[in-house]
């Protein structure tokens, strides 16, 4: 029983950790608390729907497309709102305004459009698998696997000169322009690479149970407490805190009920920013060295 | 008639929203987004005090505002020593939290039932039953909440709140312990939202947690960040706009269905103009500088 929870708590925990992984490579790079991440979470999924269930493509074509949507919608806010906002006032406050913006034009345009009820991709009771004593559905399996691609992924790109380059341009953005850098193409780059895994996410989650122009929210929600619990300043710290944020949640779902998810989630962030600000995997910095 | 005075008694309460909401983000530089939670506190304290021990409206709506503010501690202690951007995330959190509990706990809230028959606030025997006398209760309410925000901004304390919003670095170099300032400032804006939450219960006299959702703390912001927030006349001119844009929109005859959806794309894409183009909003004095 206790291990049939761990299982399933990976499993959430493996897409949470996707999705924290882009909010914090967009977060610790750009300096952007980017809210519109759940909206373009929640732009994948419906695009996935559209494209999967409505025209009927395969379902491997309606990912990509979802994907590209993600990556399309996530260079826009940069594009369109945030470089904008950066150019007449360099604030956290206003550029966070503006990520406001961009989530509810998209949540209530997908509404109008779509509707508020819940939609599925695909009805019916999942294939299972049983290892053991443990049974998984497909698409746990699925979630669990992408998780592991992309953490193999993950390893190899922090050793390559990008991924240095990112870790520069994130502890200071004015040295890596000296460089010779353009720094706005690194963050069409970033804004791309972590709405991706928004829409990886994103449509792994729809797969499995489906959507409603609010997911994004709730996502968005996970990855910013992920983030935190793991560490702001290591780009592995969405990961640590997505897995762990998973398994305390089926945790929670076994012992009180799943309503109380979003209370737990909380107190969670409560007790680390009392306690541990700077996350599991983080080191405490001085003022003027944090972002 | 009555459909005016029905605008004028929402723009007392939204007046009070955002007026306080202005404390905390206008003249401190802290940007909330749960203020609808306290919204909701407000009005779930005092209806639970009302219809479950029969406590009159002037008793209960001063309870509401302690229980209010001494809730608003579990977002500013933990949240405020730290940088900006973890209070943002602390007061989402609180926001999906409270929802959560008005939505989930059954037994105590009636979570998605709501609760009806909130009794007409009386004051010495007199009801406020008629939409006139509500009307002056909502904006007598929100006269004095305005007094209140304009005398304590304009003292000491509001010059210390702008310095922590303009340099909080510089403003402890000066002695101030900016912690005890923000969390006092943000106490103060849960409690005054209270007011309103109170308000607005004994007025429809049904209440559920849909109307104290994350969107309607963010259209608080939103109000604040078009009409402008710092100063007193910013979130008067806001909440103005933003109450009357509706009513306009019915004009229009735009189909009930998608009407509330296209009224967030506009103040959504109004949200994002302002932010870009005039920083300081309508009417405003602060500009996220």
């Amino acid at each position: 029983m206790l291990l049939q929870l761990l299982a399933n708590g990976l499993c959430a925990g493996a897409l949470y950790a996707i999705v924290a992984l882009g909010f914090g490579l967009i977060y610790r790079t750009t300096g952007v608390f980017h809210f519109a991440h759940g909206a373009v979470y929640t732009i994948a999924a419906y695009l996935l729907y559209l494209f999967g269930v409505t025209m009927g493509l395969q379902p491997i074509g309606a990912v990509l497309i979802a994907l590209i949507g993600a990556a399309v919608s996530g260079v826009l806010s940069e594009v369109v709102v945030y470089r904008p906002i950066a150019r007449r006032i360099s604030s956290p406050l206003a550029t966070m305004i503006g990520s406001f913006g961009i989530y509810l034009f998209v949540v209530n345009a997908i509404a109008l459009i779509a509707g508020n009820e819940t939609k599925v991709l695909r009805p019916g009771v999942d294939v299972t698998f049983r290892f053991g004593s443990i049974i998984l559905t497909r698409f746990q399996l699925f979630a669990f696997f992408a998780f592991v691609a992309l953490l193999v992924a993950f390893v190899f790109f922090k050793r390559t000169q990008l991924g240095r380059l990112l870790s520069a341009f994130a502890d200071n953005p004015m040295l890596v322009e000296v460089l010779g850098w353009n720094t706005s193409t690194i963050r069409i780059g970033v804004f791309a690479a972590g709405s991706i895994l928004a829409g990886i996410a994103a449509s792994l989650s729809a797969l499995d149970v489906g959507m409603d122009p609010y997911v994004g929210m709730s996502a968005l929600l996970m990855s910013a407490v992920a983030v935190i619990v793991g560490g702001v300043r290591v780009f592995e710290g969405a990961i640590v805190g997505g897995i762990l944020l998973g398994i305390v949640q089926s945790l929670v779902v076994w012992r009180l009920s799943a309503r109380w998810m979003d209370v737990f989630t909380f107190i969670i962030l409560v007790l680390f920013l009392l306690l541990r600000p700077e996350g599991l995997l983080g080191k405490a910095v001085r003022l003027e060295e944090a972002r | 008639m009555n459909y005016l005075f029905h605008i004028l008694v929402m723009i007392g309460i939204y007046v009070i929203l955002t007026q306080s909401l202005n404390l905390v983000m206008g003249y401190t530089g802290l940007l909330s987004v749960c203020h609808a939670a306290f919204y909701g506190i407000g009005a779930y304290a005092s209806t639970l005090l009302m219809t479950g021990w029969g406590v009159n409206f002037f008793v209960a709506l001063p309870i509401a505002v302690i229980v209010s503010v001494l809730l608003s501690f579990v977002v500013s202690i933990p949240s405020l020593r730290l940088k900006g951007d973890y209070f943002v995330l602390a007061t989402l959190g609180f926001q999906a939290i409270i929802f959560g509990i008005m939505y989930n706990w059954v037994s105590f809230t009636r979570g998605p039932y709501g609760i009806p028959g909130i009794p007409i606030p009386t004051l010495f025997g007199f009801a406020f039953d008629s939409p006139a006398s509500y009307t002056l209760l909502s904006l007598g309410l929100a006269a004095l909440v305005v007094t209140f925000i304009y005398l304590i901004t304009s003292s000491q304390f509001g010059r210390v709140l702008k310095a922590i919003r303009e340099d909080e670095i510089a403003t402890q170099a000066l002695g101030r312990n900016t912690v005890l300032f923000k969390t006092t400032a943000f106490a103060l804006g849960a409690g005054i939202a209270a007011i309103a939450g109170s308000l607005y219960a004994g007025y429809v006299r049904y209440i559920d947690p849909t109307s104290f959702t994350v969107a309607e703390s963010l259209f608080l912001v939103t109000i604040l960040a078009i009409g402008g927030s710092g100063n007193i006349q910013g979130p008067v001119v806001g909440t103005i706009i933003l109450v009357l844009l509706p009513e306009v929109l019915r004009f229009l005859r735009i189909p009930d269905t998608i009407a509330p959806n296209i009224r967030m794309m506009l103040y959504a894409l109004a949200l994002i103009l302002v932010v870009i183009y005039r920083p300081r909003g309508i009417a405003g004095e602060y500009g996220f500088e």
